[in-house]
């Protein structure tokens, strides 16, 4: 920050405006840019970026974050077909409506900076947003992204959200939840689930079931770019570096 | 005549609480009723004919004009001197834990203890957040935090609502030891000569601290076990802005730093600002900060100037108040003429009344002192409470109502908008629980005070 800067900040802070620090600025990168990039990520890098939200990720070393991200798409995938086969469907609707889900479509306050997209209750009720989903349609005038558009984009949601009502149907024998962590030290013991595995599972779930070619967490990008660019073009770097980070990786493995 | 001028202070009272409501600016706010509650009780002395009220407040009502205006205006701010350098230095200890990674480190080893037991995570994090902000200050730090533990907390299931007023209260219960606010309060009592009345290691008030920390952070711990065993767990797909990249573990002996001053000062009687610059040091060295004398220098300067910048928005407000205190001293014959057989003389019942009307002190109002309180406490002073008692009365609404869960506080609004939690969800959940630790604090004030 350059000395002209951290002045004006003080001055800011005196005169009661910068009590919340302000966001930094990114690189400019076009949505069409971002959103071929985004598309082009491997389950590896949103994988990562699933372990960078994870809660015990100073637990795990780069290859057991791959080898639970593997496992934890696998277990989304199968459980998807497994489900429309019992089900007799691939329509998250319904799905959901033979799953015997409450399903609820409501506006949301927007602004501040989490942006919510959908919801999952213990134990049968979905809430969609519906405010990201009109916002993305507008979005996605400039740049033809499939996954923005309307019906695609409510089904994306719809589906990820199943996932967690999967769960707690089959929760002894789904990967996602019977996958532990030891936290303790022998001869003590806390057994833990790994968090970010159930939302692996959800979008890999949403994917196969609806058929998709690139993973809904590029949604986390383009969705929260309809609300703050800036936090977008932040969230966007932020997976770029991921996925730089993770490709060295491989490659010093040699694969 | 001193009932008109009694009359005419109320009505500027009124007028205090109406614009602190509306969110008017509080610097100004405080300016202008320094200015007011010094000219009112100036035009009273001028025109007061009753002997015996001139002959019984010596020194109030026979001031000079010059000896008004200069201990309202210049000796006010000049005497609040000592509580700003502790602000400024508690600030900088609080940048240096944030910039160290002790924070980050404190909050991750605590999650990884945990696990994926909700409650178990939210009493962990809620006792952690408390310990933290016993020492830490400022809305930077509270967003610093937040952002790292309020995701932890929604990304296990539990309720937004919950994770927002858990993580605010805890902060609150912090800083009922917190110097740096504790430091604010204190400059309300201060004597004529701009000394401190009460101080912040007053034995008795320190005692009752730790009594108010430990009641809060417990309401707070049986508002997650209750709220945990018959809410559902919530998984929500939900995006944020990027994320600095972590700063990685600290050792484990540098987890110590944040309660480092207040330990120094509560055992070894050491001065809470050698107690910040120790535990900034301390902090830095075994954080591996201080190689070459050049990057120590540079640290210390960034993290002095972000810390001032954390308190700034305070500072200005903080100035002001000790104007507006001296101008209510000069008021107080006036109050007394107006109020003194109106309002009880009675600490049991002064005691109950804070206990009932606790949400007073949201939105700015008459009982917080980072509101109209500052003119309540102005009114109170004038009946003759012992000044432990006043403190305790005045701070108990201002930190569990004001600065823990009232939207009007920076980092509040923060959190609310960060979590997409309506206002009134908010209120629904921390005010029933807020009211009940003022209930409480207030008994264990009359006890211990009363």
């Amino acid at each position: 920050m350059g000395m002209n800067k951290r002045w004006n900040r003080l001055a800011d802070a005196f005169a009661g405006r910068g009590a919340i620090p302000p966001q930094p600025e990114y690189p400019e990168v076009s949505l069409k840019e971002m959103a071929d990039t985004l598309a082009g990520f491997t389950e590896e890098t949103w994988g990562g970026y699933a372990f960078s939200r994870e809660p015990l990720e100073g637990k795990f070393t780069p290859a057991q974050k791959a080898e639970y991200t593997a496992k934890a798409n696998a277990c989304g995938q199968q459980w998807a077909e497994r489900m429309a086969e019992v089900y007799g469907t691939r329509s998250p609707r319904l799905l959901a409506e033979r799953m015997g889900m409450k399903i609820e479509m409501t506006q949301r306050p927007v602004g501040g900076g989490l942006v919510l997209f959908a919801q999952f209750v213990q134990p049968d009720e979905i809430t969609i947003f519906t405010d990201c989903i009109q916002r993305a349609a507008k979005l996605n005038e400039g740049i033809g992204c499939p996954l923005l558009q309307k019906e695609l984009l409510t089904d994306t949601l719809l589906a990820h959200e199943l996932f967690h009502g999967v769960e707690e149907r089959y929760e002894t024998e789904i990967y996602t939840r019977t996958e532990k962590v030891e936290l303790w030290r022998k001869p003590f013991s806390n057994r833990s689930s790994i968090a970010c595995l159930s939302e692996i599972g959800a979008m890999a779930f949403a994917a196969q079931l609806l058929g998709l070619s690139a993973s809904p967490y590029m949604l986390d990008v383009l969705l929260v770019y309809s609300y703050d660019k800036q936090a977008a073009l932040g969230l966007f770097q932020e997976i770029c570096r991921i996925s730089d980070s993770i490709n060295q990786t491989s490659r010093k493995r040699g694969y | 005549m001193e009932y008109v001028i009694g009359v005419l202070l109320l009505i500027s009272f009124v007028g205090l609480a109406v614009y602190a409501v509306r969110g008017g600016n509080l610097m100004m706010g405080m300016l202008i009723m320094g200015v007011i509650w010094t000219a009112l009780p100036l035009i009273g002395n001028t025109f007061a004919t009753n002997p015996e009220f001139i002959a019984a407040y010596p020194g109030v009502t026979d001031i000079s004009f010059v000896d008004a205006i200069t201990k309202v205006f210049q000796s006010g701010p000049e005497g609040w001197g000592s509580v700003l350098v502790n602000v400024v230095f508690g600030a900088w200890f609080g940048r240096v834990l944030l910039q160290t990674g002790i924070a980050d480190t404190l909050i991750r080893k605590t999650v990884e203890l945990g696990g994926d037991k909700p409650v178990i995570i939210c009493v962990l994090l809620s006792v952690v957040t408390t310990a933290i902000f016993s020492t830490l200050f400022g809305a930077g730090a509270v967003v610093a935090i937040g952002v790292i533990i309020l995701p932890i907390l929604m990304s296990l299931g539990i309720p937004k609502t919950l994770s927002i007023g858990s993580f605010m209260m805890s902060v609150g219960a912090g800083m009922y030891l917190n110097p740096v606010l504790s430091g604010q309060f204190l400059a309300f009592f201060l004597d004529e000569n701009g000394k401190q009345l009460i101080t912040y290691d007053d034995p008795a008030r320190l005692r009752w601290a730790m009594v108010g920390l430990a009641v809060q952070l417990l309401l707070v711990i049986l508002m997650c076990v209750f709220t945990l065993g018959k809410k559902k767990t919530v998984h929500a797909w939900s995006a944020s802005a990027a994320r600095k990249s972590r700063p990685g573990y600290v050792p484990s002996i540098a987890l110590i730093a944040p309660i480092l001053p207040v330990l120094l000062l509560v055992i070894f009687n050491v001065p809470i600002i050698l107690g910040f610059v120790l535990g900034s040091f301390y902090a830095l060295f075994v954080c591996g900060k201080l190689k070459t004398f050049r990057g120590a220098c540079r640290i210390l300067n960034k993290d002095f100037f972000d810390g001032v910048v954390d308190t700034a928005p305070l500072v200005g407000f903080l100035l002001m108040i000790p104007m507006f205190n001296k101008a209510a001293e000069l008021c107080v014959p006036y109050f007394n003429a107006l109020l003194g057989n109106v309002i009880p003389n009675n600490t049991l019942i002064i005691s109950l009344a804070f206990a009932l009307l606790a949400p007073l002190g949201l939105f700015r109002g008459p009982f917080t002192l980072f509101g109209c309180g500052a003119a309540t406490l102005g009114i109170l002073k004038g009946i003759g409470f012992s000044t432990p008692y006043l403190y305790a009365l005045m701070v108990i609404p201002s930190i569990t109502m004001n600065v823990s869960i009232c939207m009007t506080q920076s980092w509040i609004a923060w959190g609310i908008s960060y979590g997409k939690v309506s206002t009134r969800e908010h209120l629904k959940k921390t005010l029933p629980v807020a009211w009940i630790i003022c209930a409480v604090m207030q008994a264990i004030t009359y006890v211990m005070f009363g």
